[in-house]
């Protein structure tokens, strides 16, 4: 039964693939994307990687799916209406932002809180011994180390998808 | 592109790169290998033209293959040895696919024929970054990985490699493209090496990059991207043109310039090694290369394309254009054979 599944979602990925290489309209090369992404969470999750499968589904295809959306409302409105003037706008951009400021400092005024800014995991290696899992399967654990000794690495995966925006903005507004 | 922008993108260029060589575990390797790649795009891309656009298409596709080969590579190796350390990958499909991966970044011989049409669709600064500064990650894994490398597998592409440098840059005028092709020329002498004395492909690198650097910027002061405007150097900047041929000799690496250091010792350590035929062959199709080197430097240096009588005085009007790493680099590529012996501190 497995078999069969992860085959037919084999054809439907190669399908989705051959689909919005085929230069139809962007739009439809987008949604083509998503579908043939799910059914590729869909894959993973056969194999048994039910956490990989769900956060790629929920984290990187709804992050496609507002980019989409967004870039659709972007496309078809060339001077989209705010809310209240230009400036109101960047005060309250400002106002957020030197709350944050203040947040981070208070955070960081009792060391308590040594998750958020420990930035000390680089240079050695770490071994990540979890024991039995349990009920949960092992990838999940992953995530644990991750964020317990792997924050460089969250910083550098962070600002490269900070640059794949900033790239794919760059080469698609053209001169 | 906006000034703090391309601040931005250029950083994240050279992080990557700086990442991919300072990292001891595979997953920041291939993280700083697409930093790498992303970044690189809209340096590319800089002048937005179609030209342009299809050159960093290309290089988007073949880098993309090239990564998802090293991510497989890696996932192979980690399967089976079950670490993710950059020791030497212990089996042959994981380091065959890790150097074919390797092979395609960098542009070696039956994954080539990226090299010449994104070097010549882009800008000169661009094909610049491209051919010095592109080539020094996808090498140092290489010289990390290369006590496991199955040494078939990457002298057939080095020769190839070689052979097609020479054999594709023959009937060229584009300046771009042969200098894409005398790099292919050139990762194929630092691959042949790399089995038997690695730190010689260093010592290739540095020297290849500098003289790239040189050529490149010398084409940049000019604005010249064919043999044609190179040709009308003469009556503009008489200096330039013996400096082009300085460095195009020292490119096809005749001996008393600093192209020949590496070929010179790279020889020599194949021959020590007991082969005679695979470094004869590399010389002989060498002789390739230096064809079109000759003649590039005999349209420039050695006639004198003809113009008319005002032209011919043009020579008297200053240049406004600054050329602060000029010199540098021309001393450095071409005047370098004396202190061979210095360059120790490479090992």
């Amino acid at each position: 039964m497995m078999t069969y599944i992860v085959f037919i979602l084999s054809i439907i990925f190669v399908i989705g693939f051959v689909g919005f290489s085929s230069k139809p309209s962007p739009i439809y090369g987008g949604l083509v994307l998503i579908v043939s992404g799910a059914v590729g969470c869909g894959i993973v999750l056969s194999f048994g990687g039910s956490f990989l499968g769900l956060m790629v589904f929920l984290i990187y295809l709804g992050g496609m799916l507002v980019v989409f959306g967004y870039t659709t409302a972007m496309a078809t409105e060339q001077y989209p209406e705010v809310w209240v003037s230009n400036k109101a706008v960047l005060g309250a951009f400002i106002v957020g932002l030197l709350s944050e400021l203040l947040l981070a400092c208070y955070v960081l005024k009792d060391d308590e809180v040594d998750v958020v800014f420990g930035f000390n995991g680089m240079g050695d290696w770490v071994i990540y011994d979890t024991g039995d899992s349990g009920f949960f399967s092992e990838e999940a654990m992953g995530i644990a180390a991750l964020y317990s000794y792997g924050t460089w690495l969250v910083v550098v995966t962070g600002w490269s998808l900070f640059i794949g925006v900033l790239v794919i903005m760059e080469i698609t507004r053209g001169t | 592109m906006k000034p703090l922008t391309y601040i931005t993108i250029m950083t994240t260029m050279m992080s990557g790169t700086m990442i991919v060589l300072m990292s001891s575990h595979w997953l920041m390797i291939w993280i700083g290998f697409e930093m790498n790649m992303l970044a690189f795009i809209p340096i590319l891309m800089k002048n937005f033209n179609p030209r342009t656009m299809e050159a960093s298409t290309k290089y988007f596709l073949t880098q993309a293959t090239a990564s998802m080969l090293l991510m497989l590579g890696i996932t192979i190796n980690l399967m089976l040895s079950g670490q993710w350390t950059v020791l030497k990958p212990s089996n042959l499909t994981s380091s065959s696919l890790m150097t074919i991966a390797l092979a395609m970044k960098l542009g070696m011989s039956p994954f080539h024929f990226w090299v010449p049409e994104v070097t010549q669709g882009t800008s000169l600064p661009s094909g610049m970054i491209l051919l010095t500064w592109q080539k020094i990650a996808p090498l140092s894994i290489l010289y990390q990985i290369a006590p496991s490398i199955n040494s078939g597998l990457l002298a057939t592409m080095a020769i190839a490699s070689v052979l097609v440098g020479g054999w594709g840059g023959l009937n060229q005028t584009q300046l771009r493209k042969i200098l894409a092709y005398s790099s292919i020329t050139h990762m194929g002498w630092m691959a042949i090496i790399m089995m038997y004395n690695p730190t010689l492909t260093l010592l290739n690198l540095a020297i290849y990059i500098t003289m790239t650097l040189g050529t490149f910027m010398l084409f940049i002061h000019n604005s010249s991207t064919t043999t044609l405007s190179l040709s009308h150097t003469w009556n503009k900047l008489p200096l330039m043109t013996s400096m082009i041929l300085m460095l195009m000799l020292s490119l096809g690496g005749l001996p008393p310039l600093s192209g020949f250091v590496p070929k010179w010792m790279i020889i020599q350590e194949l021959t020590k090694n007991d082969m005679i035929i695979l470094p004869m062959f590399m010389a002989m199709s060498a002789l390739l290369n230096l064809h079109f080197y000759m003649r590039l430097s005999y349209t420039t240096t050695l006639t004198m394309f003809p113009s008319t009588n005002n032209m011919k005085m043009k020579w008297q009007f200053e240049s406004m254009k600054k050329t602060v790493l000029l010199p540098p680099l021309i001393i450095l590529s071409t005047m370098l054979l004396p202190v061979t012996p210095m360059m120790i501190i490479l090992d």
